[in-house]
């Protein structure tokens, strides 16, 4: 499952995780940069340290 | 006679991202389908609720900047979300009741008003949706 980060300070602290309440178009708030897939807990198991 | 005022200072917040300060007008209608149900012997038309029809309508400043109202609304037109109106910031209470549409319909995105010497503004209207309050 992809996870995502906050980028703007519009939905909330940059850097935290973002949880999508129900109903949001997370892909439209991936298009405005508002959040980005959180690439470090989206590896797999083997590839973390 | 006692009344109460308001000084309208909204909070406005579309598909989880906070337009506040971008925000001029939010006007939230919570509306239900009148179905008729006026049978014999009633001597006046009468209804009930059939499905919700809500409907929020925002004016907003338009930006092109980063992390502003284009950005925003860009992939949201044609598609569903999730918006929230509030009477005032801070928590949500019974005096500050948070009302949401969750799957609510964005069918046209105005990406250009513009007129010289003036900040360019649009209109929006989500139709539909869930309607829910938050008191808490």
């Amino acid at each position: 499952m992809t996870t995502y980060k906050i980028v703007s300070p519009r939905i909330g602290k940059p850097g935290d995780p973002y949880t999508p309440e129900d109903g949001v178009n997370v892909e439209a708030l991936v298009a405005g940069g508002f959040i980005a897939p959180d690439k470090k807990s989206n590896k797999p198991n083997s590839e973390k340290e | 006679m006692a009344t109460t005022t308001y000084l309208s200072n909204p909070v406005v917040t579309v598909n989880s991202v906070d337009l506040t300060d971008q925000a001029t007008s939010a006007t939230l209608t919570v509306r239900y389908d009148a179905l008729e149900s006026t049978a014999f012997g009633d001597t006046a038309h009468k209804f009930t609720a059939g499905l919700g029809n809500h409907e929020l309508t925002v004016d907003l400043y338009m930006s092109y900047a980063a992390s502003e109202t284009y950005a925003t609304l860009a992939a949201l037109v044609g598609t569903t979300t999730t918006v929230k109106v509030k009477p005032a910031s801070g928590a949500n209470s019974a005096t500050n009741p948070e009302m949401t549409l969750t799957g609510t319909y964005l069918e046209a995105l105005p990406v250009m008003n513009a007129a010289m010497g003036t900040l360019a503004t649009i209109s929006l209207t989500f139709k539909g949706g869930v309607y829910s309050v938050a008191t808490s």
